[in-house]
């Protein structure tokens, strides 16, 4: 019958839970950087507020980036690091039921929150703005998700646990410890809470989290699918695995110091700033590290990148995750931190690592991994290119739109005139802002319009896979039928 | 120890990873509630009152932090612009801190008492209506919504376990009158919560309209706070500085 | 006091470079481990196959043979 269809893979490995994730991953980063467009043009034309208070700035800011952090990041880390744990441990993945669980958990909690937030339900605290009852239950859905991993490592056919899967672990242990100490709160009501911490210590908690999600969430994780979907798209493994360790140990110890550069020049004691200032530096190294490990992973194949649009999209992202490696700890110093700090500069540093290193490297992986989940071909290769020029003229679109929109705004703001007055009023600077703010929405439209492009080439995948497999049961049966 | 053992025994990886990530948040939060210095020894800095905080409520609800910081620098532009830098006292009954991450609109560390509270009705609810050139979303549900206020008692004890100092007792009352004097005391007191915010809404007439609470009074009402409780004349220039 | 000694640490200037020395040595440690010792290397470096081992017998499976030469090249 059909069995000749089925890979052996697909009797060996579990992948009903990582379609659904997969599938989701998608939906949430359409919707997440669909609001992400809207909230950007908001900003250009404030007008489109509409005076109603769940599309105000204020309330879907939040909305978009828990969408396309923990809705869209975390379905594809959710997805991939179910793939990759079992298919390097040849393992198959341990308790179904609870990996279900962790499906719907996720996916419920992340539209939850989404929802809470336009009703103006919220913590207050930058990418921890969910509610204490959301946030026990995603603590209930992140234990499942520990267990699995760890019950799949401990089932391995294969003495050693690669390294993808030290990245993939330590993002689970240490997003569980930001998210338990950062979300410890008094509740009021099922909707209200205040958080236990205030002033300063609650600024530098907010921020050991804020970092670290980035860190970790943001990092840490894509490193490891980096390190598995790297070499396997490329056919060649990773360039040093010797490079791989150290580079695994220095980040995780490094990043969790550099917190308090959100908090430069601020109340924090200064011994705190300096302290995280020192560190960020630091963290260039094992980041650059990690960086090239990956794209050398080419070398001596690097037609690959003209051959391969899937390669292109996973070596352009080890590019720009170098890129904005290096560009955090220059905002990172403080001289810098000072200028840069408030404006427009640091959401373009953020845009150029979420959607320059964690969205296109998540784009490669989904496009390796798609044909392989539902055992078909890719419905376009022309698509996957299409998408690539899309998505890269919309990132650099973006980031420089914001360097213009950042560092003109500080500049500004620190003008003096020749009598020793200020140079500029704050007014002056918002009206400034608008041009490189339209720029910026120009350049999130091509990211999103690239998006769609990637939804397309997947359905219709998709169909195609549906279709082949009709023809093939109607073959098959006509056969039968004959005999 | 082989680095062989901890790459083929899962669970000292795991025991090795949660070690390595604990070092840096343990040395950078902990000290930061032991030393004394953290926060500088001032005057003047009170917890919220009841009608006050229920402005702040609705500054969080709204996402206000998302464009605007309450956090001014020691520098020589926020200074003209904003006045004198923020201290780590000023937040310390903030739960949450509200310093933000982003100016797309100025600071408001120091806005109380800069504006009239008739601008600040007219601002937020048509901000365009004063300054042509603004980005900020009009605000007109807050003059229409009636503010809801009989959970402010429940949402004072909350505050009252993390440490804020609302009291819930008679000793605690006194103490209260001993360190912020009688007539702040009697505003912390949770049992007269109600009482106090329907009379501070009616003195204060924020929103310009003596007959309906709206959430407009309560949030005027935390704006014309913010950034007033030190009196910066009675301390040396240098002063603050001993605490950076 | 017996626990006087503990002082010293409580002390920036101490404390400073002591952390400094202890995690710079940490980190040489770990880079001397996994540098040096040819066999090490070679037993290391092994384990960058193992995503291609996933499947027996997929069209995976001849990247192994590639990897292999890679091998004698390094």
């Amino acid at each position: 019958m059909a069995q000749s269809v089925t890979l052996p893979s697909e009797q060996q490995y579990n992948y009903e839970v990582i379609r659904k994730f997969t599938i989701m991953a998608v939906v949430w980063g359409v919707i997440g950087m669909c609001v992400g467009l809207y909230i950007a043009l908001e900003l250009a034309f404030p007008h489109l507020n509409l005076d109603l208070p769940w599309l105000t700035f204020g309330r879907l800011r939040p909305v978009h980036t828990t969408l396309v952090i923990f809705g869209f990041g975390g379905s594809v880390l959710f997805a991939t690091s179910y793939y990759v744990v079992q298919r390097t441990c040849q393992a198959r993945l341990a308790f179904p039921l609870l990996a279900e669980f962790t499906f719907w958990g996720w996916t419920a909690g992340v539209g939850l929150g989404a929802l809470s937030y336009m009703a103006g339900i919220t913590q207050g605290r930058e990418y921890a703005e969910f509610e204490w009852p959301l946030d026990i239950a995603i603590t209930l859905v992140w234990v499942s998700y520990l267990s699995i991993y760890v019950a799949t490592l401990l089932r391995r056919n294969q003495p050693h646990i690669y390294v993808a899967n030290w990245f993939y672990l330590a993002f689970i242990l240490t997003v569980a410890i930001l998210h338990i100490f950062n979300n410890l709160a008094v509740p009021v009501s099922l909707t209200k809470s205040y958080s236990l911490f205030s002033g300063v210590q609650d600024a530098m908690t907010q921020w050991w989290y804020g970092h670290n999600a980035v860190g970790f969430f943001l990092t840490a994780a894509f490193l490891g699918m980096m390190y598995y979907f790297v070499p396997k798209q490329a056919g060649r493994p990773i360039y040093s695995y010797r490079l791989s360790i150290i580079h695994f140990w220095a980040l995780i110890f490094l990043y969790m110091w550099a917190g308090g550069h959100h908090l430069h020049w601020t109340a924090l004691p200064d011994w705190v700033s300096t302290l995280s200032a020192t560190f960020s530096i630091l963290l260039l190294l094992p980041s650059w590290g990690g960086m090239i490990n990956g794209i050398m992973t080419l070398s001596g194949a690097w037609d690959k990148l003209r051959s391969d649009p899937i390669m292109l999209f996973l070596i352009t992202s080890l590019s720009f995750y170098g890129m904005s490696t290096f560009e955090g700890p220059l905002m990172s110093l403080k001289s810098v931190n000072a200028l840069s700090h408030y404006t427009d500069w640091t959401i373009g540093h953020v845009h150029s690592g979420a959607l320059g290193w964690v969205a296109l490297v998540s784009f490669g992986s989904i496009y390796h991994l798609f044909p392989r989940l539902f055992n078909t071909r890719l419905y376009s290769q022309t698509l996957i290119y299409v998408h690539f020029w899309l998505a890269t003229i919309g990132i650099v679109l973006y980031i420089t739109a914001m360097w213009v929109a950042g560092i003109g705004q500080g500049l500004m703001l620190r003008g003096f005139d020749q009598y020793g007055n200020l140079a500029y009023t704050f007014t002056e600077t918002v009206e400034f802002l608008h041009t490189p703010y339209v720029w910026r929405a120009i350049g999130g439209a091509f990211f999103v319009v690239g998006v769609f492009v990637m939804v397309y080439n997947l359905v219709m995948t998709l169909v195609a896979a549906r279709r082949e497999e009709a023809a093939l049961q109607a073959k098959l049966a006509a056969k039968l039928a004959r005999a | 120890m082989r680095h062989e053992n901890i790459e083929i025994n899962a669970a000292l990886m795991i025991v090795l990873i949660l070690v390595v990530i604990s070092i840096g948040g343990l040395v950078e939060i902990v000290p930061l509630f032991y030393i004394n210095k953290t926060i500088e020894k001032v005057e003047g800095v009170r917890p919220y009152t009841a009608l006050e905080l229920r402005g702040r409520d609705i500054y969080i609800r709204e996402g206000c932090y998302l464009c605007h910081s309450q956090m001014i620098r020691p520098f020589r532009d926020e200074w003209l612009r904003y006045g004198h830098y923020s201290l780590a006292a000023e937040s310390r009954y903030d739960h949450p801190f509200q310093w933000g991450s982003k100016r797309t609109g100025p600071d408001l560390a120091r806005v109380g008492g800069k504006y009239s509270s008739a601008w600040h009705v007219q601002h937020l609810n048509a901000p365009r209506s004063v300054v042509p050139e603004s980005i900020m979303p009009n605000y007109s549900w807050l003059l229409q919504n009636d503010l809801y206020y009989k959970d402010v008692g429940d949402r004072m004890r909350a505050l009252r376990v993390t440490g804020v100092p609302y009291s819930a007792t008679q000793a605690e009352y006194e103490a209260n009158v001993k360190t912020f004097g009688k007539d702040i005391a009697d505003k912390l007191d949770i049992g007269a919560a109600e009482q106090n915010l329907l009379e501070q809404a009616k003195t204060g007439n924020y929103d310009g309209n003596p007959n309906k609470l709206t959430e407009m009074d309560a949030l005027v009402a935390y704006l014309q706070v913010l950034g007033t409780m030190v009196d910066f004349n009675k301390y040396n220039a240098g002063y603050f500085a001993e605490f950076r | 006091m017996y626990y006087d000694w503990l002082m010293w640490f409580t002390r920036m200037e101490n404390s400073k470079p002591l952390a400094l020395v202890l995690f710079f040595s940490a980190f040489c440690a770990i880079v001397l481990y996994v540098y040096t010792g040819r066999r090490r290397g070679e037993r290391l470096e092994s384990y960058k196959y193992i995503p291609f081992q996933d499947e027996a017998d997929t069209p995976d499976s001849h990247f192994r043979k590639v990897t292999d030469d890679e091998r004698e090249n390094n």
